[in-house]
């Protein structure tokens, strides 16, 4: 037990975020994922890094904030963890610990405040810093017996342990290879998409007819990032995705989710939204609708998409066949997309424009990102050319380019 | 009340630290400063906050792993390093409410590093702001503790979780049908307790023992209080639940003597056991312990007042704490259970001058018990004879 937990912290400090000696690390987890953060301050010091500064946030006192805080204060950022955003926006490394313990924690409660609650000016801040690259970032995933037991319908840490195991590679006898020469494959798939230059991309399947316009000279992103600073880093493990900025402007049709969403402690199932203009015009869902609502009412932009990410049938989280309960993992089983802001690693020359300058070049400024999953073996991805020509990119699931 | 659930229980405990220890006012913010396995009482002290008016509850988690794993492997000038946030953190505590929670899960975790590192890590920007903080008395604070395994198995050789929660109830008077009323009248008996000791205008205090031989110089301008506090803009406060203590801070510059320590001493994630100073012109010139001086050592080096005394403090066998017998390894508790000294940073709120002139500084403040029936305690009046105060455990004033 101890050695997968010390070598699964290790691929996630030195593959992950790529701690840099002196670096400052910061972790956020929440204090049911205690052994990984440990793990992980043994990890990134063995690296090398200053200080690993752990911010642990419990889902039951932030239950009570929902609960009982005043209206105005729901969107509130403290001083102080707005200093602590700065400093790791500024060249720290970041690594931020998913698996919800408890999925459902807030089902009870008001959903338009659930979707509100959240502390707007430090997500700004680190998104800002995200998109560019000041801080070498990564998330990864601890298995707890709250998602075990929404995942199989009964409490089995260890199955949910070797399916992650599995998803990160760390059943490979090298997961530090193996991650090397993933990643050289995903990369391999973005320059594919990058030559043919797509102005759009379109899925078609059950329920989803939905064209998403590409942004001209936005190039695709896959299995990792460089920071400003040059500081190669996977912002996701696992990863399995290659995406893009959309053009916020230019998404019409009808999309189907594919697979239930967990978000700000509920669940989302059955999701479907019309798009005209580049708006989602009408949300509907069998449960947690009005969480998706209040999340794209929570600024002018969150009704705009801001990423879509192609997956095929070869990852390694979708060959599990399970559904997570966590975007982490299901966002890479399968094609997604994301309202709210825009993911703008492939986007050169942008450094500096104003919220609104970016918007009047195509790209979504919000302070939401909610990926949702909308691929599987019976939906189409084509890639749509300038000249309108459909060029298939995905077929049941497998890689047509 | 043995028919109340745990949930019951935890809700009452969490009530009595934040409407009478804390004393938590409409509109405050209230930091929780805890540790990753103290969750649930976290968490029901989050929901009375709120129900009491909070504004908004902030929870810093400590993780004793990760700060292992500091002091083990990360570089020495992160020893001592305050983070910026943590620094603002610590400003916006002034004028607002903060419960510490104590009740180690793993108390000798730290057994195996170099003591002197562990002496040495501390936060010292921020000791710095907590002691300004004191100093001004903008925080209403209180301490309370969170019975749990690792805990109920260093005081009972095995992890009785209930046992050691039934000690707590006792101690913090959750016991009574009305702890909230039974602690009213118990602060308020401690309370004329200070006020005969200061009648008395004592120059100096001498303890008598085994193996102990200590006098201890008094100032004209501390008095003799209990552990019922305000803060300068009034609010009343209960730092320590339970509380069973008159204290003052001595004159720094007045100690002599030899002390040993009758009970063991949980420090810094270790045990020090055994603990014998030599004490002379009113700074401690040697160490010795059966066990954990190096801690001590270390943290006495590290800066100009640690090695003075900053606290004395007596308690009598009425205390609730005393009377279960148990040694909780655990300074919240043992030191309302007997009488106790402490080293380090003085206690402005019962001093009047600048702190400095007579009152120690320092950035540690380490209490220590000395106590028991076998030990005499008299005060020595500025005319030189002998007031005796406790004599087997008894208070010998009137109260």
């Amino acid at each position: 037990m101890t050695e997968r937990i010390d070598a699964y912290a290790d691929l996630i400090v030195r593959v992950g975020a790529n701690v840099q000696p002196g670096q400052t690390v910061y972790v956020a987890a929440l204090v049911e994922h205690a052994p990984l953060t440990r793990a992980i301050a043994r990890a990134g010091y063995a690296a090398g890094a200053r200080l690993v500064d752990v911010r642990y946030v419990d889902q039951h006192v932030y239950r009570s904030f929902v609960e009982h805080a005043a209206d105005e204060d729901l969107t509130r950022t403290t001083p102080w963890l707005m200093a602590r955003t700065e400093a790791l926006s500024d060249g720290g490394a970041l690594i931020m610990i998913a698996g919800d313990p408890e999925p459902e924690l807030l089902a009870d409660l008001d959903q338009a405040r659930v979707g509100k609650a959240r502390p707007v000016d430090a997500m700004n801040r680190q998104l800002k810093a995200q998109n560019a690259r000041t801080v070498n970032w990564t998330i990864a995933a601890f298995p707890t017996e709250g998602q075990a037991t929404q995942v199989f319908g009964e409490p089995d840490v260890e199955r949910l342990w070797e399916a992650i195991a599995h998803s990160v590679r760390l059943d490979e006898d090298d997961p530090v290879a193996a991650w090397r020469e993933h990643v050289e494959r995903l990369a391999a798939r973005c320059a594919q998409l990058d030559e043919q230059a797509f102005d759009a991309v379109r899925f078609s399947g059950p329920g989803t007819d939905l064209t998403v316009g590409l942004l001209p000279g936005s190039r695709w992103t896959g299995g990792g990032i460089t920071t400003a600073g040059g500081v190669r880093h996977v912002p996701n493990l696992p990863t399995e995705e290659v995406f893009n900025c959309p053009d916020w402007r230019r998404t019409e049709g009808t999309v189907r989710s594919t697979r239930p969403l967990s978000l700000g402690g509920t669940i989302v199932r059955d999701l479907e939204i019309d798009f005209a203009g580049g708006e989602a015009v009408d949300v509907r869902a069998s449960t947690g609708a009005d969480t998706v609502r209040a999340q794209m009412d929570g600024d002018e932009y969150g009704r705009r998409l801001g990423e879509i990410a192609l997956v095929d049938g070869e990852s390694r989280v979708g060959q599990t066949g399970l559904t997570f309960f966590n975007t982490l993992f299901d966002e890479n089983a399968t094609c997604h997309i994301a309202y709210g802001s825009a993911v703008t690693f492939g986007i050169d020359g942008i450094d500096g424009l104003s919220p609104d300058e970016l918007r009047e070049r195509g790209i979504n400024v919000s302070s939401v990102h909610t990926d949702f999953m909308i691929g599987g073996p019976e939906v189409d991805v084509d890639g749509i050319t300038s000249d309108g020509k459909a060029v298939p990119i995905l077929r049941e699931d497998a890689w047509q380019l | 009340m043995a028919t109340l659930t745990p949930e019951d229980r935890l809700a009452r405990y969490a009530e009595l630290a934040v409407r009478v220890g804390a004393n938590v006012q409409d509109g405050q913010t209230v930091f929780l400063l805890t540790h990753v396995s103290h969750a649930p009482l976290a968490r029901a002290l989050a929901r009375a906050a709120y129900k009491a008016g909070a504004r908004y509850v902030d929870v810093q988690y400590r993780d004793q792993h990760v700060r292992k794993a500091m002091i083990e492997l990360g570089p020495d000038e992160t020893l001592t390093y305050t983070p910026d946030w943590l620094k603002t953190l610590a400003h916006a505590t002034s004028g607002n409410a903060l419960i510490a929670t104590t009740g180690d899960p793993e108390p000798e975790l730290l057994t195996d590093l170099d003591g002197e590192r562990v002496g040495r890590a501390q936060m010292k920007e921020l000791s710095e702001i907590v002691r300004e903080q004191m100093v001004e008395r903008s925080v209403n604070w209180t301490g309370v503790a969170f019975p749990n395994e690792g805990w109920a198995a260093k005081v009972f050789g095995e992890p009785d979780v209930e046992r050691l929660w039934e000690a707590v109830a006792f101690c913090t008077r959750l016991d009574e049908e009305d702890p909230v009323a039974a602690w009213r009248a118990h602060t308020a008996r401690l309370e004329s307790r200070a006020a005969t000791l200061n009648e008395l205008k004592l120059d100096a205090v001498h303890y008598s023992g085994p193996g102990t031989d200590f006098t201890a110089g008094l100032l004209d301008d501390a008095r003799w209080m209990s552990a019922l506090f305000h803060t300068a803009s009034g609010i009343e406060y209960v730092p320590n639940m339970p509380t069973e203590e008159i204290f003052t801070t001595p004159d720094r510059r007045r100690a002599e003597g030899t002390l040993r320590s009758t009970q063991p001493l949980a420090l810094l994630g270790d045990i020090v056991e055994g603990l014998q100073l030599t004490v002379k012109d009113g700074k401690i010139v040697d160490v010795q312990a059966d066990k954990g001086a190096d801690i001590v050592r270390g943290q006495l080096a590290s800066d100009e007042g640690a090695a003075s005394f900053g606290e004395l403090a007596l308690v009598d066998g009425t205390s609730r704490v005393g009377k279960t017998g148990i040694t909780f390894f655990d300074t919240l508790f043992d030191e309302n259970a007997t009488c106790h000294i402490a080293y380090g940073f003085g206690i402005p709120e019962v001093f009047d001058g600048e702190p400095g002139e007579g009152m120690n500084v320092s950035t540690v403040h380490t209490d220590f018990m000395i106590g028991g029936p076998e030990l005499c305690v008299d005060g020595i009046t500025r005319d030189g004879k002998s007031v005796p105060i406790l004599r087997e455990d008894t208070w010998q004033l009137p109260e």
